[in-house]
């Protein structure tokens, strides 16, 4: 409960002065370094096979599912019979007690299906309208498979798991007279082993506190009495160092229902709004990082205007139907944070790029004013503007960090019947895999040599763009990993960005409201 | 001091337009924090001079009671479909989140939105307007208007928070403005030298796009090199011509082409070579393709090169015009320089200053043989380079250069070699018609001629 007598004594609201208040504030720098983990070749092949990724996938993993499934169940004697190990999904016997690591299948009448596609004779496939793959009437089977054959796997420990299609687990139990597994116990590979902070980069606060004492002296000398006490030392500043995390920007050329939110956010990361010590606050958010979806729809068009149109076309496409209001827009929002904050901008499912996983960089010709900021072509050091792929890995201020656009996690969403969507990305981590549902439901590039979705190492901070929902959670390992999971919020829904302190993975949010 | 209150007597009341504390800034380039305060100011005094004249919305930012206290972690509600984890209670960790709330209010809603702040951490007004708010969307347009007014040095002044980390890569062509106007007090004195430079020595690379210094390292011998003097005679004339007057009339196109560069190129590179290195050698054709940057083939723009060092920002956001305004008044002078060099070199023409020091001069032969020379008419043959179009095997149309003799019949006068220059100049049909238009100009041409010929 506030007043109007509790802000009357504020800074801002008395007589202009005179003085500056607070000078020119430098911002934190941001030590940050992105990993290139899934940058796809720039001229790859598309005429392999997807069942690669199944079986790299499973390569990758087994080794660690298998370790955890040995010391489980190394020895357990259930009704006088004891547990063995199978290499192979085919090599179940009926009646023994085994255990027997393989890539989950989900079999669901709801869910696309190739090969009803191609039983069709439809060979280009329609993006998916489904909201979900799930259906109640128990029709849904879990399948365990590897490259020797599957097996159907019942029991009701499968309710107590998220279970999707991709990702890979290890069972314990017996096959019954009908063929189907009956599993009695059920593990995954956990957590992969978490790397130390700051690996991959060093921290620069030695040369940051030069340079800011330097510059704080500097000022103080200019305008006296002002922040002679309490200048923007590199102590306090590293202290509260954070990062802006925003998902689902949607600029829009139609819909300017949050054109305001959007104003008044730039204002606020350039830290124009707000008053002195709220600004040096802001001066510590050193990157702002867009986790996808920076481009809103585009409007359907009514059934007559498009078959006017039709008649217009030249080549197959109208230039009339493009819009570049948009991009133009989220250009102008970039170019002008730019020179006071570096950004990460990861693509998202309304994004121009590519829309199979992993979504390679939005290229820089779409935002000819921010261009500039972008690294060099061929360069492995990160721009300023990094338009990387997402998913996205890198490591910012020594954590190692994980983002995605959102598809991943809206994919695994469709698949159960849950609305944890925070259990759901716990659950990712659990499985070491991304984005277990690519190849199968979730467009992805088929890869061939290396796995990328596979996560060989655990990140301290992964975050998915574009939710319907801010949530956070800290979860756990075995081995004393801990991640910090964000599910960032659409900005256009919610109004809300999420900060992140870079020192204590600490969240905080956001809200603008404009009305 | 007081003259926001003037800005905004005129821009609120009298013009009835919204000014927000960003525009206020930019207008009178202050900072943004004494805007605020300016704005607080004029919405006092006017009210109470004569209420509800100026409606004020304010900036308010702090922590809602109603949200902050709330957990926002999701669990899962579902109690049968749980991730199981190696952690007992992982529902238990859904964690209290801090939520700042940043809301634009509207003065007459102030009283009652304040009511649902625990705290307020900063209040200020945001706009002024003489109307009351009711559509916040409208402000979105003043916001749209200050992006407008948003210069680096505005930037500079409003006290946005800067950042002395900022990287940013230089582009050729088309912004590579940002380096001429980086350039820009040294580079007036500097380019008329190198002007010159360029035009006495390195002709042919002149018209190139992006002879870049590093060609200096590798100097190789120009294609015409086997020419006899005559014709490289009749080129420097050409050159001439071509050289101060392109620059002077052909800006703007240039520009408009963006990065792909061409004579702006040549002009911003060359400025910055000399600047570098004062003993510049001529960039040579064939030194081109050595002394561009590396390509990458990923489609990306090739034409943009790192910068040397971190660039202030400020620098970039020059306005065009003021970067072609700027080429402008650089040509000129430099036309002016050039005439003036014009006569200069008129008499020291035969001198084969053209050719860069490293080249290997052609050996020097006779070009003319004099039949007769009879009533003050000389008559004869002489050897000139002829231009000749023809089909390759590919079917591309292939100009090459071929010694061949002409005869001429000229004034006795005609002999005497700085004239001969002129008149061997004029001698190719395209190269005539041009020196004919250049004349009242001493040897200066029209840049038109030259680019129609190709």
């Amino acid at each position: 409960m506030v007043t109007l007598e509790d802000i009357a004594d504020s800074s801002l609201l008395q007589k202009p002065s005179g003085q500056v208040a607070g000078g020119v504030l430098d911002r934190s720098e941001s030590n940050y370094k992105s990993l290139h983990t899934f940058a796809l070749e720039k001229d790859r092949p598309y005429q392999q096979q997807f069942a690669d990724i199944y079986f790299l996938r499973l390569t990758k993993i087994k080794p660690a599912i298998e370790e955890i499934a040995t010391t489980a169940w190394e020895g357990t004697v259930i009704g006088g019979e004891t547990a063995k190990k199978v290499d192979r999904v085919l090599d179940v016997r009926q009646g023994e007690l085994c255990w027997v690591t393989g890539t989950v299948y989900m079999d669901m009448p709801l869910k696309p299906n190739i090969l009803e596609d191609v039983a069709k004779d439809r060979w280009i496939s329609a993006p998916t309208s489904m909201q979900q793959y799930f259906s109640d009437d128990g029709r849904d089977a879990v399948m365990l498979e590897d490259d020797s054959g599957r097996i159907r796997l019942i029991g009701d420990v499968l309710k107590s798991f998220f279970m999707v299609t991709g990702c890979i687990i290890a069972v314990m139990g017996t096959e019954n007279a009908n063929g189907e597994f009956d599993v009695i116990d059920l593990k995954f590979a956990d957590l992969a082993p978490q790397p130390e902070r700051w690996e991959l980069t060093e921290p620069k606060s030695s040369s940051v506190s030069t340079q800011q004492k330097k510059q704080a002296n500097a000022k103080s000398n200019k305008d006296e009495d002002v922040e002679m006490s309490d200048g923007p030392s590199s102590s306090s500043g590293l202290g509260s160092k954070k990062i802006a995390l925003v998902s689902g920007l949607e600029f829009s050329g139609e819909d300017t229902s949050y054109a305001m939110e959007l104003n008044l956010l730039l204002e606020y990361l350039l830290g124009e709004a707000l008053d002195p010590a709220a600004q040096k606050e802001l001066a510590h958010i050193s990157r702002l990082v867009v986790a996808g979806n920076s481009i809103a729809p585009e409007h359907k068009t009514t059934a007559e205007e498009s078959a006017e149109k039709k008649a217009h076309k030249k080549y197959g496409y109208d230039s009339r139907s493009y819009n570049p209001i948009p991009s133009q827009l989220f250009d102008e929002f970039l170019s002008e944070l730019l020179p006071t904050m570096p950004v990460t901008l990861l693509p998202g499912v309304l994004d121009p790029a590519n829309s199979s996983y992993p979504q390679q960089p939005i290229h820089a010709a779409m935002l000819p004013k921010s261009r500039t900021y972008t690294a060099i072509p061929g360069t492995a050091e990160s721009g300023w503007l990094d338009s990387v792929t997402n998913p996205w890995e890198a490591e910012v201020e020594g954590w190692r960090v994980l983002g995605t656009g959102g598809q991943n996690l809206d994919d695994v969403f469709k698949y159960v019947d849950s609305d944890d969507r925070l259990g759901m990305m716990e659950a990712m981590c659990r499985w070491r895999c991304s984005a277990p549902t690519a190849p199968d439901t979730l467009w992805s590039y088929p890869f061939q040599e290396d796995e990328p979705f596979v996560m060989k190492q655990c990140p301290h901070l992964y975050f998915v763009g574009s939710q319907p929902e801010f949530g956070t959670r800290i979860i756990e390992g075995p081995d004393g990993q801990v991640v910090r999971l964000i599910l960032v919020p659409s900005f256009s829904a919610t109004r809300e960005i999420v900060l992140v302190d870079t020192e204590t993975l600490d969240v905080s949010i956001l809200k603008i409201s404009a009305s | 001091m007081d003259d926001y209150k003037k800005f905004l007597t005129e821009n609120v009341v009298a013009e009835d337009k919204v000014i927000t504390y960003r525009l206020l800034s930019r207008a009178l380039k202050i900072n943004v924090n004494v805007a605020k305060q300016m704005l607080y100011d004029f919405h006092k005094t006017q009210n109470e001079k004569r209420p509800g004249v100026v409606h004020a919305t304010y900036l308010v930012y702090g922590i809602k009671a109603s949200t902050g206290a709330v957990s926002r972690s999701q669990n899962g509600a579902d109690g049968d479909v749980e991730m199981a984890s190696s952690m007992p209670d992982a529902e238990s960790l859904a964690e209290v989140v801090p939520t700042f709330t940043l809301s634009l209010i509207p003065e007459e809603q102030l009283k009652d939105a304040l009511a649902d702040f625990e705290e307020v951490s900063s209040i200020h007004v945001y706009s002024v307007g003489p109307h009351p708010t009711k559509d916040m969307a409208l402000l979105a347009d003043v916001a749209q208007e200050v992006l407008t007014l948003n210069g680096a040095d505005e930037r500079k002044a409003s006290g946005t928070i800067a950042n002395s980390h900022v990287r940013q890569r230089e582009r050729k062509g088309g912004a590579s403005v940002a380096a001429a106007v980086a350039a820009k007090p040294a580079l007036k004195p500097s380019v008329k030298p190198a002007l010159k430079q360029e035009a006495k020595e390195s002709k042919p690379s002149f018209f190139k796009p992006a002879p870049s210094s590093t060609s200096t390292s590798a100097p190789e011998p120009a294609p015409p090199k086997v020419k006899e003097e005559a014709k490289s005679a009749q080129q420097s004339a050409e050159t001439e011509k071509a050289a101060p007057s392109a620059p002077a009339k052909k800006p703007t196109p240039a520009l408009k082409r963006g990065g792909s560069g061409g004579i702006m190129q040549a002009f911003s590179k060359a400025a910055t070579k000399v600047k570098k290195e004062a003993t510049s050698q001529p960039a040579t054709l064939s030194g081109d393709d050595s002394s561009v940057q590396p390509l990458s083939d990923d489609g990306e723009d090739d034409s943009e090169m790192p910068l040397p060092k971190r660039r202030n920002v400020t620098e970039m956001s020059q306005s065009k015009k003021m970067r072609e305004e700027e080429l402008r008044r650089m040509m000129e002078d430099d036309d002016e320089e050039e005439e003036q060099d014009e006569e200069e070199k008129a008499a020291s023409e035969d001198e084969p200053i053209e050719e860069p020091p490293v080249e290997p001069e052609p050996p020097k032969e006779e070009p003319e043989v004099v039949t007769a020379s009879s009533g003050g008419r000389r008559r004869g043959k002489r050897k000139i380079m002829r231009k000749k179009q023809i089909m390759d095997d590919d079917g591309y149309l292939v100009t090459i250069q071929e010694p061949g003799w002409e005869s001429f019949s000229e004034d006795e006068v005609a002999a005497k070699p700085k004239p001969k220059v002129a008149s061997s100049a004029a001698a190719p049909a395209p190269a005539a018609a041009k020196s004919k238009k250049s004349e009242p100009k001493g040897s200066q041409g029209n840049i038109m001629s030259f680019f129609s010929k190709k």
